[in-house]
């Protein structure tokens, strides 16, 4: 196809603006799906997807479309996951573009993640087409939010398009403007080929399929291709598009963007980001931009019932094929058994690992507080990265610690900033911008130590808001930080679970809280249990629980002794789901406890 | 010797905190009731001789004196040692005492629960302090004077100084007998039910504290030591002599047979429940079909775990020996029992001895 008629463009919108919608409506306006095939949301294909709004897979649809001005058009609509946890791969498919729309909530204004997005956008020189989405909506105030995204993002949006996606108007004007405003690709379709790679996952009969887009070059079936960053080499098997369904076909050319199997097996060999190059005739760069994936986020994961271990080794196994920001090794914990450090993109990363071992393997999960990487300097000058505080080195070998540090956006309305600057503040951030972008919201930009965002940042954020705040970060280096170990001790004896690696200044605080929540939740045992918070040999909190005074079975009814068996044998089981430590049993629920303890407790 | 237990699940209110088979139920059901309970007890084939016959519920003094006789006419070896008849308080006349007396009753056991107004009235049950008091009185006159006095400790609303003024009450009127049981709310009830919503119906929002009706418990073991009511099993204190002879019966793993709604049996070697439902029990009595819905084998160290909760212990064993430096068994003689704190968790020991 001549690449003047070809546009390739992704949309950026915030959870809720209505990004889904526009893109069934633009495959339905193009007859790239009849209305009788439209299911809500076609583009959020894994049901988890569906459920929380949000996109973790990039996708690639060609539209045809015949535009006013009589030419028949290429347009390859490339969605992209739409949490800050993928910020990655966001970028790799704004990449693929020459152009975004921006769509924007009539009422509700910019959001973070929207800005965040659309600098990225304006950072790959992407042409941005404004639409103000939901213009429909009685409170909608599209003069306003014109205003809004001319001052905050200093984008032109006195043409942006008025549109409804959920009643089709403004479809039209979209397209056109995507046909207009978009310019075309510019790749040498005669140029050794190179295509990035934008998204891939894991097939069971064809192996990886990678979506791509052409940037030079062609791409042929049978075609022998090298991955520039392996060098490994494979035969092209299958090509074509997404209509959504696969449309096979036998080239994709420069400006095009696809899918393309190759009997790949894992999609570690296929990672986003990457180049695909002629195997015979390679070309002389990658294209820019590659980075490994690197997790950010730590945790460990134990199943419930410890037999169920090999279930969860393989469970993982199977995600990791379609994942290659997933890591996993084996870990061993005194307190829960066998079990495995995993390492994630970020939270939501991490809630949907946890929610698909749950629900598509039927295992029970623990999982430890999260935490971070950090990178540990010793006395004798070796580097050491640390995620795991039961790895923590001895303090009195440590030189310097230093903590991932992430730059975050926050965009609130003004009535909550009180309590969004002390939250802040409490998470040790640092202001870096404080901005009013116009009728009562502000942008704030600070300096966070991502270890401050994993424990309960989002929940105390939303509370602080009532959730009118929107948030996006991206990792900015790394800082020296006095952190320590803090651990935890039931009755003298220390639980690695609970251990966690805190700021030298809150180790006295979350030591507190936290033995306050395992005295609520350990059950009282048959003799007084201290609890203890300590750094070192240090003890820093103390609790009690206090020996249990009763539990007896004091009622008869007419000689029912098996009533009484029973009640007991239930009693029995409860302690059997418990875990062992010393002598001391301890729920389940007490190892979630560190999960809760980031900053006050004032729900208690 | 055996021992016969008859329910009689029919209650004139259900109580707050009771999650048993009775209930009040429709007053058609009683007659058919008694009548299937009568050619149930009838087609019973005796192994042994009984020497007690406890009649339980529910609310068995509901019974017309009667109907009390013609069912024990049905049991065999009378005149027995013991003939007890659970009754709540209220509506005991001098005559309905007589009459029982003469139907054969000896041991009357009373549902009192508690002497205080404000706790009773939360239970659900319609009597006083004083309407106990009087009908006491009117049992002994009638020759019924082996009486039991139950009491809850825990019940909502209940302090130190109210289930004090309740023992007071209990040491005033003397019983040879009185059952102390700690309040187990279940959630089967309505009270158990309300707590778990965090009601207020019922008094759920002033429970005492487990570790208070703990103390009440304790509190009351000592009280009713100094009055010369001792503690011979966990929940069961007399005065020396006036033990229950068919209870004794259930701890010391001796056969009993039940008949009726939920009864329980045990013949020595297996433990049989009767349907715990009145509808169903009628309903498979009019088919012929067999009354019972579980049956299973005595569990091996049931003589540990039913035996301990008596005072006088179980003859020492080698694998009992682990629990007496923890404080929760002691030696007494040839036996070990429970201490006094291993009272009061003595679940923790029996869960280990399953």
């Amino acid at each position: 196809m001549d690449p003047a008629f070809i546009r390739n463009f992704s949309i950026i919108a915030h959870i809720d603006h209505g990004k889904s919608t526009l893109a069934d409506r633009l495959l339905e306006y193009t007859g790239a799906l009849s209305e009788r095939e439209m299911m809500a949301q076609v583009l959020d294909s894994m049901d988890l997807e569906r459920e929380r709004g949000i996109t973790i897979k990039a996708h690639a649809v060609r539209l045809d479309y015949k535009a006013d001005d009589g030419n028949q058009y290429q347009l390859n609509l490339i969605d992209t996951p739409g949490h800050v946890d993928f910020s990655y791969e966001v970028s790799r498919s704004l990449q693929a573009c020459e152009g975004a729309l921006l769509v924007v909530d009539a009422s509700q204004g910019v959001e973070a993640q929207t800005l965040a997005n659309t600098y990225l956008a304006l950072h790959h020189n992407l042409e941005i087409v404004p639409v103000i989405n939901k213009i429909d909506l009685p409170s909608a105030d599209p003069d306003r939010i014109r205003e809004q995204i001319e001052t905050v993002i200093g984008l032109d949006a006195s043409g942006a398009v008025l549109a409804s996606a959920k009643n089709g108007i403004g479809v039209r004007e979209i397209l056109e403007s995507v046909v207009h405003l978009v310019p075309p690709p510019k790749g040498d379709p005669e140029a050794p080929l190179r295509a990035l790679i934008f998204d891939s996952w894991f097939d069971p009969y064809r192996g990886v399929i990678i979506l791509l887009r052409v940037v030079d070059g062609r791409i042929r079936m049978g075609q022998k291709i090298r991955l520039w960053s392996n060098g490994r080499a494979y035969e092209v098997e299958g090509l074509g598009y997404q209509s959504p369904k696969p449309v096979p076909l036998d080239e994709l050319s420069a400006g095009e963007a696809g899918y393309m199997h190759a009997n790949i097996k894992t999609v570690s060999d296929a990672q986003v980001g990457d180049t695909i190059t002629d195997d015979r005739k390679p070309a002389a760069t990658p294209l820019p931009g590659f980075e490994q994936i690197k997790a950010m986020v730590f945790a460990g994961l134990y199943p419930v019932e410890s037999h169920e271990h090999g279930m969860l080794r393989e469970a993982l196994e199977k995600l990791r094929l379609n994942d290659s920001a997933l890591s996993f090794e084996p870990e061993n914990s005194v307190a829960l058994g066998f079990g495995f450090r995993c390492g994630f993109l970020g939270l939501l990363h991490m809630e949907i690992v946890q929610e698909r071992l749950e629900r598509e393997f039927n295992i029970d999960l623990i999982t430890t507080a999260p935490g971070v990487r950090y990178k540990v300097t010793l006395r004798g000058g070796e580097v050491v990265e640390v995620d795991n505080p039961t790895r923590f080195p001895n303090p009195a070998d440590i030189e310097t610690i230093e903590e991932p540090i992430i730059e975050a956006t926050v965009i609130t309305r003004e009535e909550y900033l009180g309590e969004i600057l002390k939250l802040l503040e409490e998470k040790r951030g640092t202001q870096k911008k404080f901005e009013y972008i116009g009728t009562g919201r502000v942008l704030l930009a600070y300096e966070l130590p991502l270890n401050e965002i994993v424990l309960d940042f989002y929940d105390r954020l939303k509370s602080a808001s009532r959730g009118y705040a929107s948030l996006d970060y991206h990792l900015a280096g790394h800082r020296v930080s006095p952190m320590v170990k803090l651990d935890v001790l039931v009755a003298g004896d220390p639980v690695d679970a609970l251990s966690m690696i805190v700021h030298r200044e809150f180790a006295y605080d979350r030591g507190k809280v936290l033995i306050e929540r395992l005295r609520k939740l350990i059950p009282r045992q048959m003799f007084e249990v201290a609890l203890q918070a300590a750094i070192g040999s240090k003890v820093i909190a103390r609790e009690t629980i206090p020996a249990i005074r009763k539990n007896v079975l004091a009622k008869c009814y007419g000689g029912d002794i098996t009533r009484k068996r029973k009640l007991l044998e239930k009693q029995k089981e409860g302690k059997r789901r418990m875990k062992r430590v010393g002598s001391v049993e301890i729920p389940q629920e007490a190892f979630l406890a560190v999960l809760q303890v980031g900053g006050s407790d004032s729900e208690d | 010797m055996s021992g016969v237990y008859i329910s009689h699940p029919f209650c004139n209110q259900k109580c707050t905190f009771c999650n048993f088979a009775s209930d009040v139920l429709p007053a058609a059901w009683e007659p058919r009731y008694v009548a299937e309970l009568e050619a149930e007890i009838a087609a019973h084939k005796w192994e042994w001789t009984p020497d007690t016959v406890y009649f339980g519920g529910g609310t068995p003094n509901r019974l017309d004196p009667d109907a009390l006789r013609r069912l024990l006419d049905l049991v065999p070896g009378g005149p027995w040692r013991e003939v007890t008849l659970e009754a709540a308080p209220g509506n005991i006349t001098p005559a309905r005492a007589r009459a029982w007396r003469t139907a054969g009753i000896t041991r009357v056991s009373l549902g009192v629960q508690s002497f205080d107004a404000q706790e009773l009235r939360h239970t659900g049950r319609k009597h006083t302090a004083e309407v106990v008091a009087r009908e006491i009185e009117v049992l002994r006159d009638a020759g019924l004077g082996n009486i039991n006095i139950d009491l809850i400790a825990g019940l909502a609303y209940q302090a130190a100084d109210s289930w004090r003024r309740s023992l007071e009450h209990c040491a005033r009127i003397a019983p040879p007998h009185v059952s102390v049981y700690i309040l187990e709310v279940d959630e089967d009830s309505r009270l158990g039910r309300e707590i778990l919503v965090q009601g207020a119906r019922y008094g759920a929002a002033h429970m005492p504290s487990g570790d208070e009706a703990a103390d009440f418990y304790e509190c009351a073991v000592d009280f009713l030591a100094d009055i010369g009511i001792r503690r011979y099993e966990i929940s069961n204190f007399a005065r020396p002599g006036c033990e229950s002879l068919h209870n004794l019966k259930y701890w010391r793993l001796e056969p009993y047979v039940g008949f009726g709604v939920d009864a329980h049996s045990f013949d020595g070697r297996m433990r049989t429940q009767n349907t715990d439902s009145v509808e169903d029990y009628l309903a498979r009595s009019s088919r012929g079909e067999p009354l019972w819905i579980e049956q299973a084998e005595r569990a091996a160290n049931e003589h540990l775990w039913v035996g301990l909760r008596l005072m006088e212990g179980v003859p020492r064993e080698p694998r009992l020996d682990r629990f007496i430096p923890l404080g929760l068994l002691e030696p007494v003689g040839a036996n070990v029992r429970l201490t006094r704190r291993g009272v009061l968790v003595s679940n923790e020991v029996f869960a280990q001895l399953l």
